[in-house]
Formats: C-alpha cells, structure tokens, sequence
C-alpha cells in the first residue's frame, strides 16, 4: 500500500483566528510507521532506567567489629563473635548475614548497571511507532485517555494557541478542542500514592492528561500549559518516548501545533526518503504493507483463485460387519451371493436326501424284504464257513498249526 | 487517518487497556470483561470489542427516564472520536425498539453477527430502566408470624 494519497488531517481553528480556511496539512509519513508495542515497551523499559540514582549499603555496613571466632570446645557455634567485655555487644555473632547486626547477603553495591544502552535506531523506531499509535482513536482510548468530544485525530490546532500566555486562556483553548475532559480526568485523578513512596519524595500521584507539542522554539504556551494538571508540553525536535508511551503503553493522546505538525516530516522523513535532521535516517518498513487480513482474503484477487467452499461436512459411514451385514459383504466380494445360494441349494439336497433316507429307514421293513435279507444272511454265514476251511495256506501252515 | 486494521488493533489491545475488567475468582477468572461503551456484552473479545471493529453498536440508557439510545459508529470517519456514532434515543415500547434495533443491526447487513447481543443487551437494559423506576423489590426480611401454632 503506498500511501499515494495522503489523508488530510483538518487544523482546529481556535476562536481568535481569523476567519480563513482552516486549512487542512496531509498526515505525516511518520504517521503511518508500524506499530510496534513490543519495541515500545522494550525500549521505555530500559530509558527509564537511565534517570536512576544508585542505591547502596553502606561498606562498611556490619564489618565495624573486631570479632573473632572462639573456634571449638566452648559449646557455641562457630561465627565470630566480638570480642571485649562488659557490655551486651561482647559475646555477640557478628559479621554474618543471619547475624543480628552482621552485614547482609550480597551488599548492595553503587558500581551495579544501573543505565542501559539502547541502539539509537531502535530508540527512533521507538518514538516512531508511539506516534503512529497515538493517531489511532482506538488505541488511545485503550490507553485511557478521554477522547470523545476531540473532532480529529491527530488532533492539530492552528500556531495561534503557541502565543498563548495565560493559563485561563490555554484552558479555553483546551475546552474549544475538546482535549478538557481528558485533563479533567487528570486533575480529578490526584491521590495519595499508597506505600512507601509516600515519604519518599512521591507522594502524590495522577493520570496523564494531554501532551502538547509545539513546534516553535520559546513558544509562550509552555508557561501558560504547564501548571495544569495532568497536561504536559514537548517541542517537536526533542520527543521523549517516556512522554509519548508512559508506562511503556502506546497511545498518549497528543494535541500537535500546526508548525510541530508540518515539522514532523522534515525531522523523521518517510520511507522512501530520508530525514533531514537526523542523518541518512529512514522510517523503519512494516513486515506487512496492508495488514488488513479481513479485507485482503475478502479481496477480489484471493478469492478468485481460491477453492469454493465445502459446505457439506463429509462424515465417515459406520462400519458395518461384512460376516452379518449381507450387504457390505457384497459390496467387498459380489461372488459371495452365488456361493451362498449354492450353499443353500446344496444345503436343502442334503436334508431332502437324509430326510428320504431317514423315512425309509424309518419305515417297517416288508416281510418280502424281510425274508430276503435272512436268507442273504444265512448263505453268507455258510460261505464265510466254507472259506475259513481253507486250509492250504503257503506261508502260513506252521502258524497256524493246523492239522492235516 | 490510515485505516489501522481492527485486528492489529486488537492484538496490541487484547491484553491489556484501560476497560479490561479481570475478575479474580474461580468461577470467573476466565471471563475477560471489557467496559468500552461500544462492547455489546462487555466481553473483552475481537469480535465484541468497540475499540477493535469498525463498525460498533453501542446500547445505553440514555438520561431521562426510560429512554435508550441506540448508536452505531460511522466507517467513514474512524478517526475523528467527536463525531464518531450515529446517536438516536429510543423512547419506544419494547416491541418497537427492538424492532429498530433489529433494523439498524441485521436487516441493513451493518452487523448481523450482534443481532442477538443487541437483542438481548436491549432488554437487560430497558429491565434495568423500569427497575430503577419502580424501586428496587424490597424483601421482606421480617420474618411473619405463624398464629395458631404454639
């Protein structure tokens, strides 16, 4: 998406401006950089640590004994103990971290690391994306700022509220733009901080309202602006991503004069060119030129080239047993329908032939049948007689023992 | 205002902003609330969410008695808060106002996926309205007296 076209961005005109055009300034290229919430939050985290003072213990903190161990065989344990007499100090353990009035664990030390470095390219990414998240409404609003009744964002008023040299009149000038409730909240917002903080210096605390930018060196609005509560004052050319991101979340809610809002471009530059005030500097590229996903698989060149949606849900059949379902089995081997018939013929043969047989056994035998099965009996008894007469036997005449 | 797209928005906002409500309980830690105006069911989700989506409904009672008003925020002009929402007050019966409701959510294809919450957010709230009218129900905490049993 190159930003051919850039939105306009409407200048509030406030009431003692003449009645011209209030003329309209295209959105600053920084405007649209990535908004990136994790280099925001990386980056505040370690600016803020370089306005700490160091804390220490003393050094010589529980050392300031001449204690010595009494070693073994006194039926005390081994710390040192000091040494003297006479009051309750002597005999006490000293120098330990467990010991009452001995040094603690690890003392504190002033040469730790207190301040960071951060890469001055990704302090500017930084900056960069906290000012393109406080033209998003959403994302303002997100961070808590009162923006119902602003008429734009970003929100730039005309050079005439930079000659602003009272407070009444800038608080005027707030309530025309809508940026009051905001500081409302601010002022509203003022308490006692709970804990210790209280006695150390920090004792009250309150929203953040507004952040104005001017663009003008030695404009009077910092004087008039900057005794209400909650509303804080920058120049364009030193931004601080402390006051542009506070607590490391993005979307401050800034009011930008017309003459910081048509520096912007020259001090940061845009994509393509480079910025004039800070060297062979260019604003960091999107890892996606429109991230707009909702329109983009809506977009006529996807969808043309995507499949059509399957709008009925297949779902697997139930498995049925070929050995009971007689259907499944044809399905997997049609012979199995002949064979099975085959069986079935086969099967009544049988039975009509055991059963015939059955009958006929069953049957009272006829005395015809009766007599011939006698007489067949009879004459076989006499054959197998005559047979077992034999007595010429070749091989076997010993054996047998048969008598000639 | 270059259109920041509502689920960029939503991934920097999800976790935390100012309307984020987490209740600590059992029961309940796992609803996220979310007390935008434009959040239907004031669930902190993407598709609920009034700082994510373009197009919100906003139901809400409005000051004078028994009125609701009914807002849908405008696509055109994201970037301009003040004029933002589409305001109308509703001083109807409630058969009528949720057909307006209806209208202006589903039929015009503005939002039909919260037809339901509009619905269902418009009777929570005219309920609420007739409540607060009528006083709260008082209960009778004193306990009655049985007579005849001794």
């Amino acid at each position: 998406m190159a930003a051919a076209a850039r939105p306009l961005v409407t200048v509030q005109a406030l009431e003692s401006d003449m009645a011209t055009d209030g003329a309209s300034l295209p959105l600053p290229e920084v405007m649209k950089a990535s908004i990136r919430p994790d280099i925001v939050n990386f980056v505040h985290s370690n600016i803020s640590k370089n306005s700490r003072q160091p804390y220490a213990v003393s050094r010589q903190a529980g050392h300031q004994t001449s204690a010595e161990s009494w070693g073994t065989g006194r039926a005390v344990s081994r710390i040192p103990r000091v040494s003297g007499g006479g009051t309750h100090r002597a005999g006490q353990g000293a120098f330990g971290n467990m010991c009452r009035g001995g040094r603690m664990f690890a003392p504190t030390r002033i040469w730790r690391r207190w301040h960071r470095k951060i890469n001055v390219n990704q302090k500017r990414y930084a900056v960069v994306s906290a000012i393109a998240a406080s033209c998003v409404p959403s994302l303002v609003m997100a961070r808590g700022h009162r923006i119902e009744s602003v008429p734009e964002l970003p929100l730039v008023v005309s050079d005439s509220a930079e000659g602003v040299e009272k407070t009444q009149n800038a608080i005027k000038v707030l309530k025309q733009i809508g940026a009051y409730p905001d500081a409302e909240k601010a002022k509203d917002s003022l308490g006692i901080r709970p804990g210790k903080g209280k006695m150390r210096n920090r004792r009250y605390i309150a929203r953040k309202g507004p952040l104005i930018v001017y663009g003008t060196e030695g404009a009077k609005l910092v004087k008039a602006f900057r005794n209400i509560p909650g509303v804080e004052i920058a120049n364009v050319e030193r931004l601080n991503l402390l006051k542009l991101a506070p607590g490391g979340h993005l979307g401050r809610f800034i009011i930008w004069t017309k003459s910081a809002f048509e520096k912007l471009d020259s001090i940061y530059g845009s994509f393509d060119k480079t910025s004039e005030k800070k060297r062979g500097y260019v604003l960091p590229r999107a890892k996606m030129a429109n991230a707009d996903l909702a329109r983009i698989i809506n977009s006529d060149e996807v969808q043309s080239v995507v499949k059509p949606i399957k709008k009925e849900v297949k779902r697997a059949p139930m498995k049925k047993n070929p050995l009971k379902n007689l259907n499944t089995m044809l399905r997997l081997n049609p012979y199995a329908k002949t064979a099975k018939r085959m069986a079935v013929l086969a099967e009544e043969q049988r039975k009509k032939a055991k059963k015939e047989k059955l009958d006929k056994k069953r049957q009272p035998i006829t005395k015809e049948e009766a007599a011939k099965i006698k007489s067949a009996s009879k004459s076989w008894y006499k054959t197998m007689i005559s047979d077992s007469d034999y007595a010429e036997f070749d091989v076997f005449t010993k054996w047998l023992g048969v008598s000639q | 205002m270059t259109t920041v797209p509502g689920q960029l928005i939503w991934e920097i906002v999800k976790r935390n902003n100012s309307f984020l409500v987490k209740e600590f309980g059992n029961g309940n830690q796992s609803v996220q609330f979310s007390k935008e105006p434009n959040n239907l069911y004031n669930l902190n989700s993407y598709k609920h969410s009034g700082l994510a989506n373009k197009k919100t409904i906003t139901i809400q009672p409005a000051g004078k008695d028994q009125s609701i008003l009914l807002a849908t925020s405008k696509t055109k002009q994201q970037a301009k808060p003040a004029s933002l929402l589409h305001k109308s007050i509703m001083k109807k019966e409630f058969n009528r106002m949720a057909k307006a409701v209806v209208n202006q959510v589903a039929v015009n294809y503005y939002r039909p996926d919260l037809k339901k919450a509009a619905l269902a957010r418009l009777s929570a709230v005219s309920k609420s309205l007739k409540v607060s009218k009528s006083g709260v129900k008082k209960k009778n905490r004193q306990a009655s007296r049985i007579y005849g049993r001794k």
